[in-house]
């Protein structure tokens, strides 16, 4: 059963235009790490926030960890999806990093234990041990993106969905945080990634769905994403740089630094 | 000789209340028409070098300034900021800080700072459709800003900046939420801005659209300026490949162990692996 599941999901903001055509979009995700990409205003950050709850498709299914969104409250859907916004400054409003990150297993009632394993494993997982007692606004934009993480970990939740978690990131950042969606999928979890890095969808995320105008694209492994140029193009993506050093070497497609490598490899030998 | 559009002469800089400097004995000179990525980890001071560039620390963050900033020869320190914007302009890192949050509508906000310097009607008229022209958000025009998707948002940002008409851009990290096709076309309008002279100051951690654009790059740690050069010295520099990182296809000749010097752009890359003695 698809941790994820939408189908024929209809929405539109009030007086806007319909986001996902007709006949509304369907789309399956299972556990493991999943990049959503596409251009802006393709409907990505909408997907989220109606897979939280935040936002009720007109007509359509929303299923999330088994829950439909449509029957229960964003509190229960609170138990089963973390998700970190695009803009930290959307969600951080504690004064301490700590308070910040146990806000949300406070407000589920979690047992003390419970918090206190959560909160000291997502501090840990996020790099911010040592910065328990700081304010989240007196850190960079990159940190307080980490802040938004943890709090969306913190939780322990089956489902996280991070949208845009390389804003404002450094390369030792962005490997911090491929190594924790990697061990996140590792543990039996779903983790969506909401991006426009494309290099980091290539070296991070197995499975990817392209959106664009509100339709699916393309929905699967990430290796062969980029391969449809035209519809990479339509899609106002640029396949990742080793994709396209790759290309212009004539290898096999490769989307990350190891699949290029290996494939140079084969060419020269 | 040309004239220098920005110095930093012996600059060290805390915030308020902070127990550390955010940057240290810094000393730069950019000089007009230049087009300068600025890198760096996190908390390497970027942020702050386009703060003291522009005036706002210390006039607006307070804190304690040693040395001088000097933009187009006038000390920040003697400078209101109000009037230093009609020279310099500043793009934040987060577009939410950068829109007055005044006005209801995006060709009104992007009117705001030609309004605030007292421009005539006509004239603020014609740099608000020209700057929402450049940055494609004309169909915007009537929407609410703060309805707008983080990249919409990014681009209003950019054309409220555009519309002052600043010599010098300083900008951090402006398309960070833009889709490749919106980074693309954003770079092509500062393309266009830089061949007809205005100098660019540019804070971005994705280092391979730094080589492809900026013939000049500074790498900063912890506060300091580490390398000023071209960037194919700046990454093949040992400090900066371990504390700064390196652009992807610098990292693969390494990985591949290619004879140095490694490339740092993509058609360079290339040749590199094409080379028979790769």
């Amino acid at each position: 059963m698809p941790e994820i599941l939408l189908q024929d999901v209809r929405f539109a903001y009030p007086g806007g235009v319909e986001v996902y055509p007709e006949p509304g979009l369907s789309l399956s995700m299972g556990e493991g790490v999943t990049a959503l990409v596409g251009e802006n205003g393709a409907g990505k950050t909408t997907l989220t926030k109606l897979m939280i709850g935040l936002l009720r498709p007109r007509s359509g299914v929303v299923e999330v960890g088994g829950l439909d969104v449509g029957t229960v409250t964003v509190a229960a859907m609170a138990q089963t999806v973390g998700y970190s916004f695009q803009n930290p400054d959307d969600q951080l409003f504690e004064r301490t990093v700590k308070a910040e990150v146990a806000f949300g297993p406070r407000v589920l009632k979690k047992r003390s234990e419970e918090i206190e394993r959560g909160v000291a494993w997502a501090l840990r997982a996020c790099g911010l041990e040592g910065k328990e007692d700081v304010h989240p606004h007196d850190l960079g934009l990159s940190e307080r993106k980490w802040v938004a993480i943890a709090s969306a970990l913190a939780g322990e939740p089956r489902v996280m969905v991070l949208d845009e978690p390389t804003l404002g990131q450094d390369y030792p950042s962005r490997q911090r945080l491929a190594r924790l969606v990697e061990q996140l999928g590792l543990e039996g979890r779903t983790v969506l990634v909401v991006t426009h890095d494309m290099d980091f969808v290539g070296e991070a995320c197995p499975t990817t769905v392209v959106l664009s105008h509100g339709t699916v694209m393309y929905a699967g492994p990430t290796s062969g994403a980029f391969e449809d140029r035209s519809m990479v193009k339509e899609a106002g993506l640029e396949p990742p740089h080793v994709t396209a050093l790759g290309r212009s070497l004539g290898l096999a497609e490769s989307v990350n630094e190891a699949g290029f490598l290996d494939a140079w490899k084969v060419q020269r030998s | 000789m040309s004239e220098l559009a920005l110095v930093f002469d012996g600059v060290s800089y805390a915030y308020e209340e902070a127990p550390r400097e955010a940057v240290s004995d810094i000393s730069l000179s950019i000089s007009s028409g230049e087009w300068i990525g600025v890198t760096g980890p996190t908390n390497a001071g970027k942020s702050t070098l386009c703060l003291l560039a522009m005036g706002l620390a210390p006039h607006f963050f307070g804190g304690r300034l040693k040395g001088s900033v000097l933009a187009f020869g006038r000390d920040s320190r003697t400078v209101p900021v109000i009037e230093r914007s009609s020279e310099v302009g500043l793009l934040f890192q987060n577009p939410f800080t950068q829109i007055s949050g005044a006005r209801e509508r995006v060709d009104d906000e992007v009117a705001f700072g030609p309004e605030c310097h007292g421009l005539s009607r006509p004239e603020v008229d014609m740099r608000v459709e020209e700057a929402m022209r450049q940055v494609g958000i004309t169909h915007l025009a009537s929407r609410h800003p703060l309805d707008l998707s983080g990249g919409q948002l990014q681009r209003l940002a950019l054309a409220a900046l555009l519309a002052m008409q600043p010599k010098l851009l300083l900008l951090d990290e402006p398309t960070s939420q833009l889709d490749p096709a919106g980074t693309a076309a954003i770079f092509e309008v500062l393309a266009g801005l830089h061949a007809r002279g205005v100098t660019i100051v540019m804070v971005e951690h994705r280092l391979e659209t730094l080589c492809e654009l900026c013939p000049r790059i500074v790498a900063m740690v912890a506060g300091r300026v580490l390398a000023d050069g071209p960037p194919d010295d700046v990454f093949n520099h040992a400090a900066v490949q371990d504390r700064v990182g390196l652009p992807v296809f610098t990292r693969l000749a390494r990985d591949a162990d290619l004879p140095g010097p490694w490339p740092v752009r993509l058609a360079d890359s290339t040749a590199a692996f094409e080379s028979p003695i790769a």
